[in-house]
Formats: C-alpha cells, structure tokens, sequence
C-alpha cells in the first residue's frame, strides 16, 4: 500500500491496487486513513518561514546586474 | 604591457552572467519557505533551522555555478543542507539501530478506530482523533535517520530517488527506512493518544 500511496507503482500496478480497493472495503478504509494520516501530517507540522529570516536570506543576494562591471 | 578594454563579446558575456546568477538567486529564493519548512522538521529547534537555512543559502548563492540549470533545484538546496547539518559534527549517517517492533503497518488505525463508538456516523474521521501537537512530539521523537526520509518524501513530497539523492543512500534504503519510520510514528502517535 505505501508504494501506492507514494506513487511510486507501475500504470499496471496501480490498476491492480485500485480494483483491490474497490472490491475490498476493508482495505479501502486503511487506504482512506493512511492518506488521511499523510495529509493530517503534513499539515500538522507545517510552520511559516520567519519574515526576520526571509530578509537575511534576501540580503544574501549578488546585487543587480551590471554591478559587476 | 598596457591591459585592453574588454571587446564587446566580453561585456555581453559577463553582463549575462550576471543575469544568469541573478535569474538563480530568484528561483532559489522563491523556494525557501520549502526548505525552510523541511529543515525545521530535521533539527530540534527553530533557531537551528534558521541558522542551518541561512548557511545553506549562502553556500548555494557561492557555487551557483554547480547548480545545472532545468534540473530540480528544490533538491539540490535540500542537499546542501543535509551536508552541512551533518557537517555540523551533530550526528554521524549510520546504521539506525534496530528494535524489535510487534506493531504492524495498522496498528494506530486499529487503535483509533477501537475508540470510537459503533453509532458514531463519523467513524471515518478516525483521523480526527489525533492532535496537531501530538503529531509535532512523535514527529521529533523518531530517530534522525528514519526521520530524515519521512521529512523529505511525506512532508517535502520529494520521490524516493530524490530522497537517496539528497540523503546519499540508495533507493531501497529509502524505502525501508520510510516504511520502518512510518511504522514508529504511527507507534508513538498511538502512544499519545488517549483512547476513550
């Protein structure tokens, strides 16, 4: 199942995996939570960039062309 | 011997440069929020991501010229990083230890969903169960070489050869260290949750 939820199978394998699904509703309920967990996670942890950060990485810059010349 | 103006061809070719580098810098920086995002999941604190980030930027911003333009950028910083956070000297690439683990891949899903009550129409919001800040706490508590792929591919969302890439280790080194690491998230999720 995690290949599948990665995409990581082939076309045909992911044809055999989606007619399992439909077929075995035990199966599709896992299936349905660990795509849900995968998102929850993802969401969960997510963190905004420090504006203080964005402007040292912006200081970091070469300077606009020409100034080499 | 007297130094001559640079011929017009010269001038164009470092004016491009500059537009080049530029160009660069622009695309790299408009990633930052994703590398951001996935190094404050690969070190304990804030401070460090910011640190680690801003080290990054600047030894990318130095060898620009060893990005190869068209390829995936996004993964050539995570690269970096992942070096220089080992660099660091904080911790060496090595062998995770193995435990035991009884659980297998459905053992939060069952946990949850024993917690809920048959007539309870919502039952596959089993998610629901779980806490953001739950999820943060088993998220560092995972050991850093099954963590490392976790982050990358579930919450970078970068394929498992991009992983071995960044991380250099083989693909099927990322494959078993996502599917174990997975499996010990799930475990310390469960632990944190209380079941009714």
């Amino acid at each position: 199942m995690q290949p599948y939820l990665d995409g990581m199978l082939s076309d045909e394998e992911v044809a055999e995996a989606r007619d399992h699904l439909a077929r075995c509703s035990g199966c599709e309920r896992r299936y349905r939570f660990e795509e849900d967990l995968r998102h929850f996670v993802r969401v969960a942890v997510d963190e905004p960039m420090p504006e203080e950060l964005r402007r040292r990485l912006a200081g970091l810059r070469s300077g606009p062309p020409g100034a080499q010349l | 011997m007297s130094e001559s103006a640079p011929t017009a061809a010269e001038t164009r070719r470092i004016a491009e440069a500059a537009r080049d580098r530029v160009r660069f810098e622009e695309e790299a920086l408009e990633l930052s929020d994703q590398v951001f995002r996935v190094a404050r999941r690969l070190v304990g604190s804030r401070e460090e991501a910011e640190d680690l980030v801003q080290d990054t930027y600047a030894r990318a911003f130095r060898s620009w010229q060893q990005y190869q333009p068209g390829t995936n950028l996004r993964a050539w910083l995570l690269r970096i990083l992942t070096n220089l956070n080992i660099d660091r000297g904080r911790r060496v690439q090595r062998t995770p230890e193995t435990q035991p683990l009884e659980e297998g891949d459905y053992f939060l899903y069952n946990k949850l969903e024993s917690s809920i009550s048959d007539d309870n129409p919502d039952e596959e919001r089993v998610i629901e169960r779980l806490s953001q800040n739950a999820v943060v706490e088993a998220l560092a508590e995972v050991p850093h070489d099954f963590r490392d792929v976790i982050v990358l591919v579930d919450i970078g969302e970068f394929s498992y050869a991009d992983a071995a890439q960044i991380l250099d280790i083989p693909v099927g080194t990322v494959m078993s260290r996502l599917h174990r690491g997975r499996r010990i998230l799930k475990r310390q999720l469960a632990d944190k949750t209380v079941s009714v």
